[in-house]
């Protein structure tokens, strides 16, 4: 029983994981850029919802703090990401790093190194049985939301021309840009949007856990093993690979409690030896 | 594409290179940051203490404390007629960070003694380098009872409570009042096993039992998983031995769970700062509290709280706020004691210290003891108000000497050696 319950909440936990790791992978794809900063720009949007929610309450919040996370995801990709394409990974990979801790001071400066709470409407704050308390009102409009969102950016990637593009720039950067289109402005719109779904992850955290300067820290991990598992460039994988370490880490910690954090890199571990390029991920994409 | 190739030659080898060096050396170049304006030849203590990273709000509670403190005595006309200086370094709660930070502080400041750490991991290791390079350090923030215990040295006294002071604070109340299957959730790191192990301890005397408890990671960001496990096992106390932003993540979420309306949650630590970072459906608990401003009838208390919320924009002073003022003041006091700053003299002359009532700010005068250096601060059980509104947040129900429940010198199992 307890084995089940530990299976389901992993399968919530790894919905959530997912979420996370989609806008990540986002921006792996097509900008080819290892965002280490994707922590910082979650935390960024909770905190800009823990300001808003006064003035517009937590719906209201959860729609603007992402668009205005977004917009300093522009400009950023601007002034710092856009210089990096033409050069080896490591420069961006530096670059954002330098950003994550950037960001994480900021937030520290602006809202202070204590915690603060974000608090969500009542009705979804309560268990929905007494059997499945873990299964609060909250958790499951995260994973439905997880679910919502996964869908309507597989169908943005496949029936608009905006997705098509970013499609077909992940699998030949240099063709798409020999045809025409203009590949510095689709990966732009591409960085805004990946940043948009850390941003929206990141008020979903902050509802459920603390909010601190260093919350992205926590939460970055498990996104970066999902992606490696699920395979880079592949959205479906990193789905798929959230999902898997969400759960295993859920049964770990039924059997054997202080292992659930390295499980998921024993898994990570397995994977990059058996399959190096992941579940679904393209051959030698970031060689 | 071929350019790209030579880029990545490069910084394989000379462009990491140059970039590690320039890292470094701008490190080199940040100086500490002074408390006290420059002076001829100020007495400097050096603060090693979080204000990145897990515990960064307490970090920054007990340096507060200590600013404040040391404004106070220089206020005053200083130490042994000398401007008193704190030089704050960031250990961002890694052992190994915390003794760089205090080696430069050596090097570079020549500070006299050491203070601070909140990770007792921290304080472990700094506790050993004042030791071997003769430097008095007063412990203000890291619990582990070994600190004071089998890892007792000369240079090292302690402001805060051992875990075993702090949980007998509150462990007969709780097996009295809720009852004797206690399942625990640690936090995984020596603070939490040396909680664990004492209130084991303490339980089992006491008749109750062990029905299970987990080994929690710092930085773990979700609970779900270990309270799942912790309900099943349907105990009367769920005991959470949790640090820094883990407790306020845990908390959240047993509320969410609605676990806290059928089990009783308790523990030892808890802080003013993590019941600032909660909402309201959140305040519940029973805790062991290791100082609060709010001491009604007990002088200098309230004076002093006032006075530091007004220095800190409303902020009012926590324990850690406390442990940060009062071992800056036990340094000062213990060198005009001493008429020097040698550290070995200091230490002689802080062994058997009492705090005055002015800066033990509770109802009993706390001694460092001179066998193991502990300080026998008192303890405030109680609990979180329910409805409370910061700062007044905590409902004091005891006020417990702390000679009364520490361990004795003997049972700690230091010995103390000074160099010869």
């Amino acid at each position: 029983m307890v084995i089940l319950f530990n299976a389901f909440n992993g399968l919530i936990q790894g919905a959530f994981y997912a979420l996370m790791a989609v806008g990540l992978s986002l921006i792996l794809g097509l900008n080819g850029v290892i965002n280490f900063a994707h922590g910082g720009f979650m935390a960024m949007a909770a905190y800009f919802a823990y300001t808003l929610i006064p003035y517009v309450g937590f719906w209201g919040a959860l729609l603007i703090a992402p668009i205005l996370a977004g917009a300093v995801g522009y400009v950023v990709e601007q002034l710092i990401v856009r210089r990096l394409y033409l050069r080896d990974p490591l420069y961006s990979l530096l670059a954002t790093f330098g950003l994550a801790l950037i960001i994480q001071d900021l937030l520290r400066t602006i809202w202070g190194a204590q915690g603060v709470p974000l608090t969500i409407p009542d009705f979804l704050n309560q268990p929905l049985s007494d059997v499945y308390f873990f299964i609060t009102g909250y958790r499951l409009f995260v994973v439905a939301l997880a679910i919502i969102s996964t869908i309507g950016l597989f169908a943005i990637l496949r029936f608009t021309r905006l997705g098509i593009r970013i499609r077909a720039g992940n699998s030949d950067l240099e063709t798409i840009a020999a045809v025409g289109v203009n590949i510095y402005l689709l990966r732009s719109a591409n960085f805004v949007l990946g940043i948009m779904f850390a941003g929206l992850a990141g008020i979903l955290a902050a509802g459920q856990i603390g909010l601190t300067p260093t919350m992205g820290d926590e939460l970055i991990m498990p996104s970066f093993v999902a992606i490696v598992v699920g395979g880079v460039g592949s959205l479906l994988g990193s789905l798929v690979g959230g999902l898997i370490i969400g759960v295993a880490s859920g049964v770990t910690a039924a059997v054997y409690p202080a292992a659930t954090e390295v499980i998921i890199y024993v898994i990570m571990g397995i994977m990059l030896v058996a399959r190096p390029r992941g579940l679904f991920g393209q051959e030698g994409l970031l060689e | 594409m071929s350019n790209q190739n030579n880029f990545r030659g490069e910084i394989g080898r000379r462009g990491l290179i140059k970039a590690g060096a320039a890292l470094g050396a701008a490190s080199l170049l940040y100086p500490p940051k002074p408390s006290w304006g420059a002076s001829e030849s100020p007495i400097k203590i050096g603060m090693v203490d979080s204000t990145t990273g897990n515990f960064a709000v307490l970090g920054q509670s007990t340096i507060k404390g200590a600013q404040f403190a040391a404004a106070e005595i220089n206020k005053k006309g200083g130490v042994l007629g000398r401007p008193l200086q704190v030089l704050v370094e960031d250990d961002a709660g890694s052992p190994g960070t915390g003794v760089d930070k205090a080696s430069r502080l050596l090097d570079q400041s020549q500070v006299d003694f050491f203070t601070g750490t909140t990770n007792s991991a921290v304080s472990l290791s700094i506790s050993q380098y004042a030791a071997a390079h003769g430097k008095l350090f007063v412990c203000s923030g890291g619990h582990v009872d070994k600190l004071t215990g089998p890892a007792c040295n000369w240079a090292t006294f302690r402001t805060c409570s051992t875990t075993w002071i702090m949980t007998s604070g509150n462990s007969g109340t709780l097996v009295k009042e809720f009852g004797k299957k206690w399942y625990f959730l640690t936090t995984d790191y020596a603070f939490g096993h040396s909680e664990q192990d004492d209130y084991t301890k303490q339980v089992t005397a006491l008749g109750g039992t062990i029905v299970g408890g987990a080994l929690v990671p710092v930085g773990t960001p979700d609970f779900s998983s270990y309270l799942i496990q912790a309900r099943a096992a349907k105990p009367d106390v769920l005991c959470l031995l949790l640090a820094g932003d883990d407790q306020i993540n845990a908390m959240k979420q047993i509320t969410q769970f609605g676990i806290n309306k059928d089990i009783h949650i308790a523990g030892a630590l808890f802080e003013l700062e993590q019941i600032a970072a909660l909402p309201q459906a959140a305040h519940y608990g029973s805790w062991s509290f290791e100082w609060y401003w709010d001491q009604p009838n007990v002088p200098h208390v309230h004076d002093f709280a006032k006075r530091y919320a007004a220095t800190y924009g409303g902020q009012y002073p926590s324990a850690r706020s406390w442990f940060g003022y009062a071992s800056i003041h036990a340094i000062a006091l213990a060198a005009e004691a001493a008429k020097s700053t040698d550290s070995v003299k200091v230490a002689k002359a802080m062994e058997g210290l009492v705090l005055p009532p002015e800066v033990a700010l509770q109802a009993s005068a706390p001694v460092y003891r001179p066998e193991d250096h502990q300080l026998m601060l008192g303890m405030f059980p109680g609990t979180v108000k329910p409805a409370g509104k910061y700062p007044d947040v905590i409902k004091v129900d005891a006020y417990i000497p702390g000679a009364t429940i520490a361990q004795t010198p003997e049972q700690a199992g230091c010995k103390m050696v000074y160099p010869s």
